[in-house]
């Protein structure tokens, strides 16, 4: 039967709708406004967007998946839990950093908030794609619009040289990617995903098993690229120390977690069968496995090295990289939604908490370097308690988010029966203590010469939700982890029409 | 089997480009090989959709999807080079090293 436009149920894209038009209006606004005019007011319309999204897209959450566009999006828990992990830290960064907008006496005007909306809908196609195309080019949206963000103080060079390596690297992982699905189309003469999977299974099957494995690892490279895990980690130290904090902080919790959202969409949706047959836990798995366990040793002792804080929260964040591969790589845990969405969870909370308390710190002592935390406990007491917390749960250390998403990822390679990731993720973690302690000793251990000094409003928020939280996730993990799997996680892995099967 | 020349001739072209952004010293060559990589890509999406397992229009449908992301990914590139140059008044990738460690 045929179907026109119109018979579609056009509200499930209600959330990337809304954003599309608020991007849109606001650049015609930006333009109309004078130029000296106070550019938070967009700020402000970016928040109510992102926040008309969400409700949007929780309104959503719990109805059977639906597929628009011949099959190439598709709308299921998986994807909605995901977009809502995206908005959620969209608005927080939006909120964080509103006094950014008019900085350092340059016309930084509206492109920021516009640019972070059109990259919030690059996250968003990405997470809801069932098609290579689709999943191709909101990959690029979201890359794109990251490329020129990094670069949006365009007279300061350690802005652009971050926007330039970024670029290179991010444009060569793009490449790959592609490459990687030129394979895939190849083999299976259908960009969706549910098909290729098929197509791909009796290629498998008929002799072409070199070419399938080849488009899964030319895509693997790309995608270790996109998530920031190590041995292709060079460009995140320079890139988050180079970029404007807000963006380092969209960078390292949205971007991050978009490009998780896709790796587990791809490897799940047309790989499956390598797991069902065999290949997966003979090479795919141990792949990711090393790729896990790569980042973790060399985002943890790198940071070790560190002065500056941004470059121990990039080095950081490669480690944290490395635990979230590891549901992935061990299948069988049983619990892989649900512990890679709460540890997601859990990291958009603690960073953009760390990272809104680093901004506050750096704009005060006008340097990057951890010394800036200097005395900050007799400063401004409760600042640096929040930021305690937040850097006790980065490291994992109980009654905090980040514990329970660190416990779960464990439980779940032990029940995998794979002991010695396990072991490596428990000796990274005590590792990892040193650094986040660094700062810790400096704020409480230090004495320093300034005062006291002001926290803009979005930060104060900003702060207290985030810190929120973290206690609370920290607290009550098993009622976050019961709601997540309720969540219809399996009709992620079938396509629409086959689910009362 | 002509495919195979096809792929052979992608195959090179995306090692040459891989080589170049990995070696070039020149900003602007390097520009140049990652879309050389991304045309490796469409030779092969469109060399697929011809004599591929299951030939259709598909391939030439995500080939232009892909051209037109691609000139967009070169205006950026291009646009943030020309940033970096009024700043640091070199086009040479190795002189882009203020951050290190």
């Amino acid at each position: 039967m045929e179907k026109y436009l119109l018979d579609y149920n056009w509200t499930v894209m209600a959330p990337e709708l809304t954003i599309l038009v608020a991007a849109a209006l606001l650049t015609v606004i930006d333009l109309l406004m004078k130029k000296e005019t106070d550019r938070r007011i967009l700020g402000w319309m970016g928040i109510m967007a992102v926040a008309t999204a969400g409700a949007f897209t929780l309104w959503r959450v719990g109805k059977p998946p639906y597929e628009i566009l011949s099959d190439t999006y598709r709308v299921d828990d998986f994807a909605l839990a995901f977009k809502l992990i995206l908005l959620a830290g969209t608005a927080l960064v939006l909120l964080a950093f509103l006094r950014e907008i008019r900085k350092e006496g340059e016309h930084v005007g509206g492109e920021y908030i516009y640019l972070l909306l059109t990259a919030l809908l690059g996250g968003m196609i990405l997470t809801s794609s069932a098609d290579l195309i689709t999943l191709f080019v909101g990959l690029e949206l979201l890359s794109l619009s990251s490329y020129v963000l990094a670069c949006i103080r365009r007279k300061r060079l350690p802005s652009n040289e971050a926007a330039w390596k970024y670029f290179i690297t991010g444009s060569v992982s793009s490449a790959f990617i592609l490459y990687g699905m030129s394979f895939v189309y190849g083999l299976s003469g259908t960009t969706n995903l549910y098909m290729a999977q098929k197509r791909l299974y009796e290629a498998f099957n008929s002799g072409y098993e070199s070419f399938v494995l080849l488009s899964l690892f030319l895509m693997l490279l790309g995608f270790g690229f996109k998530v920031a895990s190590a041995p292709f980690h060079m460009w995140v130290p320079d890139v988050y120390q180079g970029a404007p904090t807000p963006v380092t902080a969209f960078l390292a919790v949205v971007s991050k977690t978009a490009a998780f959202a896709f790796v587990l969409r791809v490897l799940l949706v047309t790989y499956l069968f390598l797991y069902e047959t065999g290949p997966w836990q003979d090479v795919v798995g141990p792949a990711l496995l090393v790729l896990s366990a790569v980042s973790m040793v060399v985002g943890n002792t790198g940071a070790l090295r560190q002065s500056q804080t941004k470059r121990l929260m990039a080095y950081s964040s490669v480690a944290h990289a490395g635990y979230l591969l590891v549901p992935l790589a061990v299948i069988s845990g049983g619990m892989l939604f649900e512990s890679t969405v709460y540890y997601l969870m859990a990291y958009l909370l603690m960073t953009l908490g760390a990272f809104t308390v680093l901004n506050v710190v750096e704009q005060d002592g006008k340097t990057g370097d951890v010394a800036a935390f200097a005395g900050l406990s007799r400063r401004n007491p409760l600042l640096a308690v929040a930021m305690t917390v937040f850097l006790v749960s980065l490291a994992g250390i109980p009654v905090t988010a980040g514990f329970f998403g660190k416990f779960y990822i464990l439980i779940h390679a032990i029940t995998g029966q794979t002991f010695w990731i396990a072991a490596v993720m428990v000796i990274t973690t005590v590792i990892s203590y040193f650094y986040y302690f660094k700062i810790i000793r400096m704020m409480y251990f230090r004495p320093s010469s300034k005062g006291r000094f002001a926290i803009p409003f979005g930060a104060v928020a900003v702060i207290l939700v985030s810190l929120t939280g973290t206690i609370f996730f920290g607290l009550f993990p098993q009622w976050t982890l019961d709601f997540i799997g309720q969540l219809d996680w399996v009709s992620t892995l079938s396509p629409v029409g086959t689910q009362h099967q | 089997m002509p495919i195979t020349s096809y792929l052979a001739l992608s195959a090179i072209l995306f090692s040459l480009g891989l080589y170049g952004v990995l070696t070039k010293r020149n900003a602007v060559v390097v520009l140049f090989c990652i879309e050389l990589m991304l045309n490796a890509a469409n030779i092969n999406l469109v060399a697929f959709s011809k004599y591929g397992l299951y030939a259709n229009q598909t391939g030439h449908v995500f080939t232009l999807f892909t051209i037109t992301v691609a000139a967009a990914e070169a205006a950026v590139g291009i646009a943030i080079l020309i940033a970096l140059y009024r700043n640091r008044n070199s086009v040479k990738a190795d002189h882009y090293n203020m951050m290190k460690g």
